[in-house]
């Protein structure tokens, strides 16, 4: 239930043929029914909040926070006792390895599932979660989950192909109280009819064809050469040890032929211009698309599209940071991201190998047991590259993020992602984040979490103002 | 010295269309054929043609077609639009040199209806040839139409210099005026209110639709002679005062971002250089100037490259209808081919020589010198035409 495909263009989808046919109306007969039913029977977790299970999950999500594990510090602490990772929260109502065979199906995000498998929307794809938490869990603690069905709304048009957005609504309890809450949204999506429908199709999100192939010359291969290794190389003259870009056979300064290398770029600069690419398509990009010419520390100017950021926020003199957009085996292109360490409010990065063993050990610790994220052979049989990471585990990955930084007595309160790119087995995750509002009671940290197919998670988290603004 | 060495002795064109229905060979010859007859020579004068790499059209299924005997003189410019006006500086060469007596300068394009530059072109990023390694520094990227192009140099200018999307509507504005007094222009009775060019969509941020060209189906001839042959003809000679080509440091087509500046044209400003000297007069002595417009920012860049005013200034100097007719300098009069038609520059050839002539739709009063530039951004070229 938590495969976290790529959903680019999903939020931007357009609306096509909205009801109008059968299959729609059944959908949103039986998205008015489960509507009306309100929440589902609770579901109890299966094990209250227990030590054993949060080792596993601070293991793997390789979160060395003291207050979940060390028995002193937590004793110390604002909470006086140890307490679980609040982006735990969803670990605990999992229905695991052998869900109850009471209990499958019988919630209302099951019986929407249900309803859209019928409809042969059967792929299922996690787009956004957002969580708010009451307060932090004791051990002992037994928990009961109310779902809720929100909001049902399609057919839409996705990166992925046609699909409806179901939105849930889930509130733990620990006991009577609510402790805590979250929005969930999946898209369903009918496989291998992205461009089906009798209706006529919209613009495509993105342009026809594959984004453009550079031609490559025995000049300018050693470019291409860097990019596959996530190297900016800029073309050095050996005699007189001018550097100049675009590359080509000779020193444009000195006029030498022969002691042609490279130098690696810092891989940082600052925009020189820059255009918001709006019509007409381009081949391979969904637009708007921002392009950038960047001057490098080094002097040089590279061009590259700047990913990340608002269109409407882009200015000339911006700092950015070489990032490398892979788009395929072959072909990785130079490009650009705001350089959110030189403004101010900016957290330190962290970068992690994301290896298969992390993707199978988060999986296990979030108590996901759907195939993708531990069969190799399961995942590519469904049209992935390979095994991902889950949507608990990104979430569980972001609050790391920030308290690694806010320091072990930060107080989350919320955390809310939306996913966009797959983190596949093998790739590497770069985690980035700016304080976005600081006030006596909270601060709000902005999250992205980048890997070589560009943004995987884009979030927030909220915090009890504990650190003051860095 | 080329200066006064050819003159144009007849210019011609097609309907400018959105779907000429026919073969851009046939608008070749129709237009060819119109030139001739408008300068009172017949095909079997002809013994040189010029024309763009561009063009599909190769000079000798134009001689075949209009029924053209021998040919002593061919020739192809390279660089798009900017090989406009040196196609007249090729052929007025030919004349001086005694290569060829009679040449035309042909342009012909179904760019609405059949190729439009204006959309993506991924067989310019395959070459296997130093322009497709070029393209390979930008077309991947999604930096892929000329449009794009000029907008990455146009925000560098906005930013360096303070101009203003409503500068670059200054523009629009008067060529579409122009255009609106000019019954063979595409645009003819339909101006625009600056509120027009603000309001319409995003191109490529910082071009609206409306800073971009027009696409169009059409073909336009011109026929270069002796200023002695020509003054034996039906119309008075339209004497070349001065004719340059001109490509800067570090030069790329369209992409020229890894030299000093991109506020600038530095290109135009070599052209520039040359037209002042062989033509021995100065930017005051212009009465109405033609200036490649497929792009509105590039006519203010242009402005300060050719010395009509400072570096940054364009943005005052257009100010308060100084290049709409009446102005201190009219540009455009037949609407520029945002306003007539894009025909790679040539019209602004041919309205430069009406304007010689006195025989315009919007004739700018007075005798002085007419200036003509063609394609920016790009390798590029320019005249300075005048009467006998």
């Amino acid at each position: 239930m938590t495969a976290d495909d790529p959903v680019t263009g999903a939020t931007a989808a357009d609306t096509t043929a909205a009801g109008g046919n059968d299959s729609s109306a059944a959908i949103l007969v039986a998205a008015r029914k489960v509507r009306a039913a309100g929440p589902g029977a609770p579901r109890l977790a299966r094990d209250p909040v227990n030590l054993p299970a949060i080792r596993n999950w601070t293991d793997a999500i390789g979160d060395a926070n003291p207050l979940y594990t060390d028995e002193a510090f937590a004793a110390a602490s604002v909470h006086g006792e140890l307490v679980a990772p609040p982006a735990m929260i969803q670990v605990w109502t999992m229905p695991g390895l052998q869900p109850q065979a009471a209990g499958g199906g019988a919630d209302p995000l099951g019986q929407m599932m249900t309803a859209l498998d019928e409809a042969g929307f059967t792929s299922v794809v996690a787009t956004n979660c957002g969580q708010t938490y009451h307060r932090y869990l004791r051990h002992g603690e037994l928990l009961s989950l109310r779902a809720e069905l929100t909001d049902v709304t399609g057919p839409k048009r996705t990166g992925l192909g046609e699909g409806w957005f179901v939105t849930t609504r889930n509130v733990w309890y620990s006991g009577d109280e609510p402790v805590a809450e979250m929005d969930w949204r999946v898209v369903k999506i009918r496989p291998g009819v992205a461009e089906a429908g009798p209706a006529k199709p919209p613009t495509p999100a993105v342009g026809a064809g594959s984004v453009m192939r550079p031609p490559v010359s025995a000049d300018t291969e050693f470019f291409w050469a860097g990019t596959q290794l996530g190297e900016l190389r800029i073309q050095h003259c050996g005699a007189c040890g001018a550097l100049r870009h675009p590359p080509g056979p000779a020193c444009l300064t000195c006029g030498a032929t022969e002691k042609q290398d490279y130098q690696l770029a810092a891989g940082t600069g600052s925009v020189y211009s820059y255009v918001v690419h709006r019509h007409p398509p381009v081949p391979g990009k969904q637009l708007p698309i921002v392009v950038a010419l960047v001057e490098l520390t080094e002097g040089v100017r590279v061009m590259g599209e700047l990913t990340g950021t608002d269109p409407d926020q882009v200015r000339i003199g911006m700092p950015v940071r070489a990032s490398f957009i892979r788009v395929d085996d072959e072909l990785v292109l130079p490009g650009w991201r705001a350089d959110e360490r030189a403004v101010p409010g900016a957290l330190p990065e962290l970068v992690l190998d994301v290896t298969a063993t992390l993707v199978v050990a988060t999986a296990i610790a979030t108590r996901d047991f759907y195939p993708v994220h531990h069969d190799r052979d399961f995942a590519v049989r469904h049209g992935s590259k390979d095994i991902f990471l889950n949507i608990l585990t990104t979430t569980g990955l972001v609050q790391r993020y920030v308290t690694d930084w806010a320091g072990p007595e930060a107080i989350v309160r919320a955390v809310s992602i939306r996913l966009g790119v797959p983190c596949y087995a093998g790739d590497r995750l770069t985690f980035s984040g700016r304080v976005m509002k600081s006030s006596a009671g909270e601060q709000v940290v902005a999250v992205t979490g980048t890997c070589s197919l560009g943004d995987h998670v884009t979030g927030t988290v909220r915090l009890a103002a504990t650190r003051s603004a860095a | 010295m080329i200066s006064g060495a050819a003159a144009i002795a007849g210019i011609g064109a097609t309907e400018f269309s959105k779907d000429s229905g026919r073969s851009e060979l046939k608008l070749a010859v129709q237009a060819v054929r119109d030139a001739l007859d408008d300068a009172g020579l017949t095909p079997r004068d002809v013994d040189g043609l010029v024309t763009f790499s561009m063009d599909s059209n190769a000079e000798i299924a134009v001689a075949r077609e209009i029924g053209a005997g021998e040919l002593t003189f061919f020739s192809l410019i390279g660089y798009g639009g900017g090989a406009a006006c040196a196609t007249v500086q090729q052929a007025a060469m030919a004349v001086a040199t005694g290569a060829a007596q009679v040449v035309v300068c042909y342009r012909a394009l179904n760019e609405r209806s059949g190729r439009r530059f204006g959309q993506v072109s991924v067989a310019a990023v395959q070459a296997a040839t130093s322009s497709g390694i070029d393209n390979g520094w930008h077309y991947p990227m999604g930096l892929a139409t000329p449009a794009a192009t000029v907008a990455m140099a146009a925000r560098r200018y906005m930013h360096a210099y303070g101009a203003t999307s409503a500068d670059f509507g200054a523009v629009a504005f008067a060529d579409r005026r122009h255009a609106a007094t000019n019954p063979a222009a595409w645009f003819y009775q339909r101006p625009i209110t600056l509120a027009e060019h603000q309001e319409s969509r995003w191109i490529c941020e910082p071009l609206r639709l409306l800073d971009c060209c027009q696409e169009t189906d059409g073909a336009v001839a011109v026929v270069v002679t002796s200023p002695d042959r020509a003054r034996s003809l039906k119309e008075s000679p339209v004497v070349i005062r001065a004719a340059a080509q001109g490509s800067g440091p570090n030069q790329y087509t369209m992409t020229s971002y890894y030299r000093d500046d991109l506020t600038g044209l530095p290109e135009m400003g070599v052209v520039a250089r040359q037209l002042w000297t062989q033509a021995g007069v100065g930017p005051d002595d212009i009465r109405t100037a033609v200036l490649y417009d497929h792009f509105t920012p590039y006519v203010l860049m242009q402005l300060e490259e050719l010395g009509f005013c400072l570096r940054g200034d364009a943005r005052n100097f257009i100010a308060d209808g100084a290049i709409e007719l009446g102005g201190r300098l009219p540009l455009n009069p037949h609407g520029g081919q945002l306003g007539e038609g894009y025909l790679h520059g040539m019209n602004g050839i041919a309205e430069a020589v009406r304007q010689v002539r006195g025989t315009s739709v919007n004739q700018v009063p007075g005798d002085g010198p007419v200036l003509v530039t063609a394609g920016t951004g790009v390798p590029t070229s320019g005249l300075i035409l005048g009467p006998d």
